[in-house]
């Protein structure tokens, strides 16, 4: 069976990326941006849970 | 039996109360078509005695069982262009034009004998509907029709029945039936199906006399095979940007959203949108698809398809008045649009390796499509794509879905063109460092291994130059929605 190439071996002309360039990137998603995530999340189930129970209201239209 | 019914005008569909009897409505049918397609509608043949499954899975299960006697047979209209006419020794229909009866169709509507609400399983052309918005999420229904083989691309509607089903349960049967019949992978459901799978066991009696809620919608949804996801707005606000980016996104995936108003008590589909003409803005700050949004369409039991609705105010009901939407979604995605909103801005901590404008001045727009259509966009553009870069997106292992973000600056946003894209994984997990595929612009790009990227970010991702393809933007992709082409 044939090694499998990877990703980067399929494609002519990659180079490795700077890594002081991803730095600011690195620290944007890990101090702010993947807590924010888990934290609207969150935040977007318990609304979800709550729109749930207004499940009594009646969702038919009067006028008709 | 066959009527055909030649309009000069569209107000002359008051014919109709002629030709059909009463216990299907056909007053109230001929002023709603009136009120609302447009005068390309130029025939329209009655279909007498037409054996709807619908309507017959709730007269099996409903009407025959009861005192009053209802007929098992509907009615279907069919709507044609002005190229049409009809033989009716030999019926036979004929296009003055070619033989495609199909590009002079414009849809259909049953009626059902049941006194109100009689405008049951229904396919209409966003083409020749007054005001209709101009992307909307369609698929392409086959009719037989005298022998015929018509294909209409439209989303399906019906009134509620109002005893055994209501708004909720239509909108629930109008996106299964969107489903069955755009994604090979689901089954048709229906109308009786819809109202039993809203219930925990059979309740005896289908009345449903309270209606249907939002957790009711969901079980029909993952009754169906479908994985809903119910996104709910911030109580006693309508200022919540995020819940609306999100509903925006969903939109312009193709996914039709089941929207909830609790205070109207209402349930309507959302089924497409209307960009508003571009504007030049002296404020600086990034924008969101959501921002240049006009209006939004519906499909809603009490009108014909495709209303627009604004995002405040208006005479109906807007945006405003939706505050809880469950998008039922295939399977593999696990990255959601709100995670997506957060990470795109923070795309721009790259922008100096790849070249991206700057963040105030942009607008992102981002959806779901799957890795094959995007492949096929490109495939369509290549002429737009470095040679490597082509490679790289016909290469990558994409999973079935993936988020694309587009970057455009206000000029590019104007004429449908974008400086960057970003492919993101739709099974990536939201606590993912790096859930990217690919970000690119004209000049460099940033490809991404996924085997390795979560281990080791540096070692899981590479730089790629790209070289001069003669133009500095890309098209923006708009494939998941039709685009309305207005008759």
């Amino acid at each position: 069976m044939a090694k499998k190439e990877t990703v980067f071996e399929q494609i002519d002309g990659l180079v490795p990326v700077d890594p002081k360039a991803l730095v600011d990137f690195e620290r944007e998603m890990t101090d702010k941006v993947i807590p924010e995530i888990v934290e609207v999340l969150e935040e977007r189930r318990l609304l979800a849970e709550e729109s749930r129970l207004r499940e009594l209201e009646v969702l038919i239209d009067k006028d008709k | 039996m066959y009527t055909w019914i030649p309009l000069s005008a569209i107000a002359d569909l008051a014919q109709l109360t002629t030709h059909i009897s009463s216990e299907y409505g056909p007053k109230a049918v001929a002023k709603k078509l009136a009120d609302s397609l447009s005068d390309a509608v130029k025939s329209v043949l009655i279909e007498h005695d037409y054996t709807d499954k619908d309507y017959r899975s709730t007269y099996y299960n409903f009407y025959a069982k009861k005192g009053q006697h209802y007929r098992p047979e509907c009615v279907r209209l069919h709507f044609f262009d002005a190229t049409v006419s009809f033989d009716e020794n030999t019926l036979r229909l004929t296009s003055a034009t070619d033989d495609r009866l199909t590009d002079h169709y414009y849809g259909y509507m049953v009626l059902r004998p049941t006194g109100i609400g009689t405008i049951g399983r229904s396919v209409l052309s966003p083409d020749v509907r007054r005001g209709a918005s101009r992307y909307i999420i369609a698929a392409a229904h086959k009719v037989h029709l005298l022998g015929y083989t018509l294909m209409i691309r439209g989303f399906p509607s019906m009134d509620q029945h109002r005893d055994v089903s209501v708004c909720a349960h239509a909108s629930c049967w109008s996106m299964l039936r969107h489903y069955s019949e755009r994604y090979p992978v689901y089954r048709e459901f229906l109308t009786h199906d819809i109202t039993m799978m809203a219930q925990q066991f059979n309740p005896g009696g289908l009345v449903p006399s309270k209606g249907l809620g939002v957790p009711q919608a969901e079980r029909i949804f993952q009754a169906a095979g479908t994985f809903p996801l119910v996104v709910a707005r911030k109580r006693n606000t309508v200022i919540d940007p995020t819940f609306y980016r999100q509903l925006a996104a969903y939109v312009d995936s193709g996914f039709p959203l089941f929207a909830a108003m609790h205070k109207r008590q209402h349930a309507v589909v959302v089924v497409g949108y209307e960009w508003r003409a571009p504007v030049n803005t002296a404020i600086a700050g990034m924008r969101y698809s959501w921002d240049e949004i006009e209006s939004l369409a519906v499909v809603d039991d009490n009108h014909l398809p495709y209303i627009p609705i604004p995002k405040s105010g208006g005479s109906l009901y807007s945006a405003e008045d939706i505050d809880t939407f469950i998008v039922a979604f295939p399977e593999k995605i696990f990255y959601p649009a709100e995670a997506v909103e957060r990470l795109a801005p923070a795309l721009f901590k790259l922008g100096a390796v790849v070249g991206l404008p700057p963040q105030d001045e942009t607008i992102l727009r981002y959806f779901i499509t799957t890795g094959s259509a995007l492949r096929r966009f490109v495939r369509k553009r290549e002429s737009e794509f470095d040679p490597q870069l082509l490679k790289t997106i016909m290469s990558l292992p994409f999973a079935q879905f993936v988020w694309i973000v587009e970057i455009a600056t206000e000029p590019q946003w104007a004429t449908n063109q974008l400086f960057a894209r970003a492919i993101i994984d739709a099974t990536a997990s939201p606590r993912e460092l790096m859930p990217l595929w690919l970000l690119h612009t004209t000049t460099e790009a940033l490809v991404f291994d996924r085997e390795t990227v979560g281990l080791e970010l540096h070692a899981g991702m590479r730089g790629l130059s790209l070289s001069d393809m003669g133009h500095t933007t890309f098209t923006r992709m708009d494939q998941n929605l039709r685009p309305t082409q207005t008759k």
